[in-house]
């Protein structure tokens, strides 16, 4: 235990002082300034197509804290590009393998302590994101934030902690960080989304085990509005309970298979 | 303190890189291992390090399989493998403070440790410094002290002197000379004469081959001489000589000088022409290679 504290601890500041550590910073600094901004400006103006100024203000708090929402739950996918992609390809393409690997650490303890190390930054990222969101919205509303809120902040954590699994294997197969860039973002954005897309297209049916399907959950809590999904009838009710626990399932399974495959891949990587 | 490697196969898709070693050293004293590019040096040296796995066969450190219990089997060894890199952000006192943690050594003779380390490999200017601004030197120097870091019984290196200067190299001859009076080293190398001046036992690979395992003959006790006669030698100055088609080589008793020796064989009547150290190593070294070369 304590020296996979001692790997955590020492990827921890490796990733805290990284240039993709201060460039998700800045980012993310910008687009929560930038959701403040919007807020402020249109909290009593909204336009048509969001109800303008008929909404009830227990309605109004729950439409801002599903936008502000939406925008957070894209956010551990850039977080995983980030910080997951190049986790374990980096140690062999940067040759800190032929440091790492020859020291009395079992491999499994190195990868659970690397992965702990990114959904923790990752989650430093999004903490920042929500103190804009409660700041704003209780300024706003002068409200403590809906129950809601939990809900989704737990589903976000629980995508966090699975969309960084996948991203860790997909790290584990390659020995280029490059590769491992590009498959996220192809994986994420072209089997996940466009593939969800076509399937609802083709099939009519809406493909629930796919993980950007799941994910929605984190804003659906609030309002089960889909902008993804064409099949389904959006209302301003949050979404069933039966919906929470089918997401909850499908990250889970994906987190924890993902975990397996990649800590399998790290075990047998070779630096060659 | 022993590396023993039973029937190491290592295959890269059709590629043979070791073809069924096997060694066994099981004592204090530096083991160099030699070889041109390519010869499976380093291979043998990432199986015996658990950077990689072998095809087939064993790699033990002190009787603990390596593939099978790496965290155990390398709780013995420190070493130097390729030219490692270090995480960039991080500063080399952070990394020795790491592998302090890691190896279990405690707070009080981690911090006697590392000041003398730091005096050994000369990382006291830098070390605070990120890794990431370390020239190659520099990360070369920090990787040495990290391999000896715990005083493992076990150090291997991989070409410990690649990147540094003269000086550099010098001082760490010097340091693994001394560290191999106590511990086993096992070292790498393209250079003989590097091996020649550290090392007590040579190993010579070659395709994944061992073309020559043997004890060290101290370069200065041999010497090549070309004659016009050849006589049956006595002298009680000579252990042993072989004689070729166009020279003599003799390996004289270390206690006596070169010119005492040549005095001995011109009064037993052999008519010198000419004499000059031998490199039985480099010897060895290229008609190995040689030989190999001749068999494509």
């Amino acid at each position: 235990m304590s020296k996979l504290s001692t790997i955590y601890f020492q990827y921890i500041k490796n990733y805290y002082r990284s240039k993709s550590f201060y460039l998700m910073l800045f980012l993310i600094l910008v687009i929560g300034v930038m959701m403040v901004y919007f807020s402020l400006r249109y909290v009593n103006t909204l336009p048509g197509f969001l109800g303008s100024t008929s909404l009830s203000p227990s309605l109004k708090e729950t439409l801002f804290y599903y936008i502000w929402t939406f925008i957070l739950a894209n956010i551990p996918v850039f977080a995983s590009v980030f910080f997951g992609s190049p986790a374990l390809s980096s140690e062999i393409e940067n040759r800190t393998a032929y440091y790492i690997f020859p020291l009395p650490i079992n491999r499994y303890k190195l990868y659970i302590g690397k992965y702990l190390a990114a959904v923790t930054v990752t989650l430093i990222i999004v903490a920042i994101y929500t103190v804009f969101e409660l700041g704003t919205l209780g300024f706003l509303f002068k409200n403590l934030p809906p129950v809601d809120f939990y809900y989704s902040l737990g589903l976000l954590i629980l995508f966090i902690l699975s969309i960084m699994s996948i991203t860790f294997m997909i790290s584990a197969i390659f020995n280029k960080n490059t590769y491992a860039y590009i498959s996220v973002f192809i994986i994420y954005y072209i089997v996940f989304e466009a593939g969800s897309l076509i399937i609802e297209l083709l099939y009519k049916v809406t493909p629930t085990y796919l993980l950007n399907e799941a994910a929605t959950i984190i804003d659906r809590v609030y309002m089960n509005i889909n902008t993804t999904d064409f099949l389904a009838k959006p209302s301003i009710s949050p979404a069933p309970f039966s919906d929470v626990i089918l997401a909850m399932l499908v990250m889970l399974i994906y987190l924890v298979v993902s975990f397996i495959i990649g800590m399998f891949l790290f075990e047998r990587k070779e630096v060659s | 303190m022993e590396i023993f490697m039973d029937s190491l196969t290592k295959r890269y898709g059709k590629l043979t890189a070791l073809n069924n070693i096997n060694i066994d050293i099981n004592s204090h004293g530096c083991v160099g291992l030699l070889g041109p590019n390519g010869a499976g040096k380093t291979t043998m040296l990432k199986l015996a390090t658990n950077i990689i796995k072998p095809t087939s066969g064993r790699v033990e450190i002190n009787n603990i399989n390596v593939s099978q219990y790496p965290e155990k089997a390398m709780k013995y060894v420190g070493s130097l493998i390729e030219q490692p890199e270090f995480y960039p952000y991080l500063s080399g006192t952070e990394i020795l403070e790491f592998t302090q943690k890691i190896r279990g050594i405690s707070k009080e003779d981690y911090a006697i440790e590392v000041k003398r380390l730091k005096d050994e490999t000369n990382i006291t200017e830098f070390v605070n410094r990120k890794t990431g601004a370390y020239s190659r030197g520099m990360k070369q120097r920090l990787a040495l002290a990290v391999a000896m870091l715990g005083d493992p019984e076990i150090i291997i290196l991989d070409e410990p002197t690649f990147g540094l200067d003269p000086k550099g190299m010098y001082d760490i001859r010097g340091l693994i000379k001394r560290i191999s009076k106590e511990h086993l080293v096992l070292l790498s190398t393209h250079l003989i004469y590097e091996a020649r001046e550290v090392c007590d036992r040579t190993i010579i690979i070659n395709k994944g081959n061992i073309g020559h395992d043997s004890k060290m003959v101290e370069n200065k006790d041999l010497l090549k001489i070309t004659a016009d006669n050849k006589i049956k030698i006595i002298s009680n100055k000579i252990i042993n000589y072989t004689v070729d088609n166009d020279y003599i080589i003799i390996e004289k008793n270390k206690n006596f000088d070169n010119y005492e020796v040549i005095n001995d064989l011109l009064n037993e009547g052999l008519k010198i022409n000419y004499v000059e150290k031998y490199d039985n190593l480099e010897n060895i070294y290229v008609s190995i290679i040689n030989k190999e070369d001749s068999y494509r």
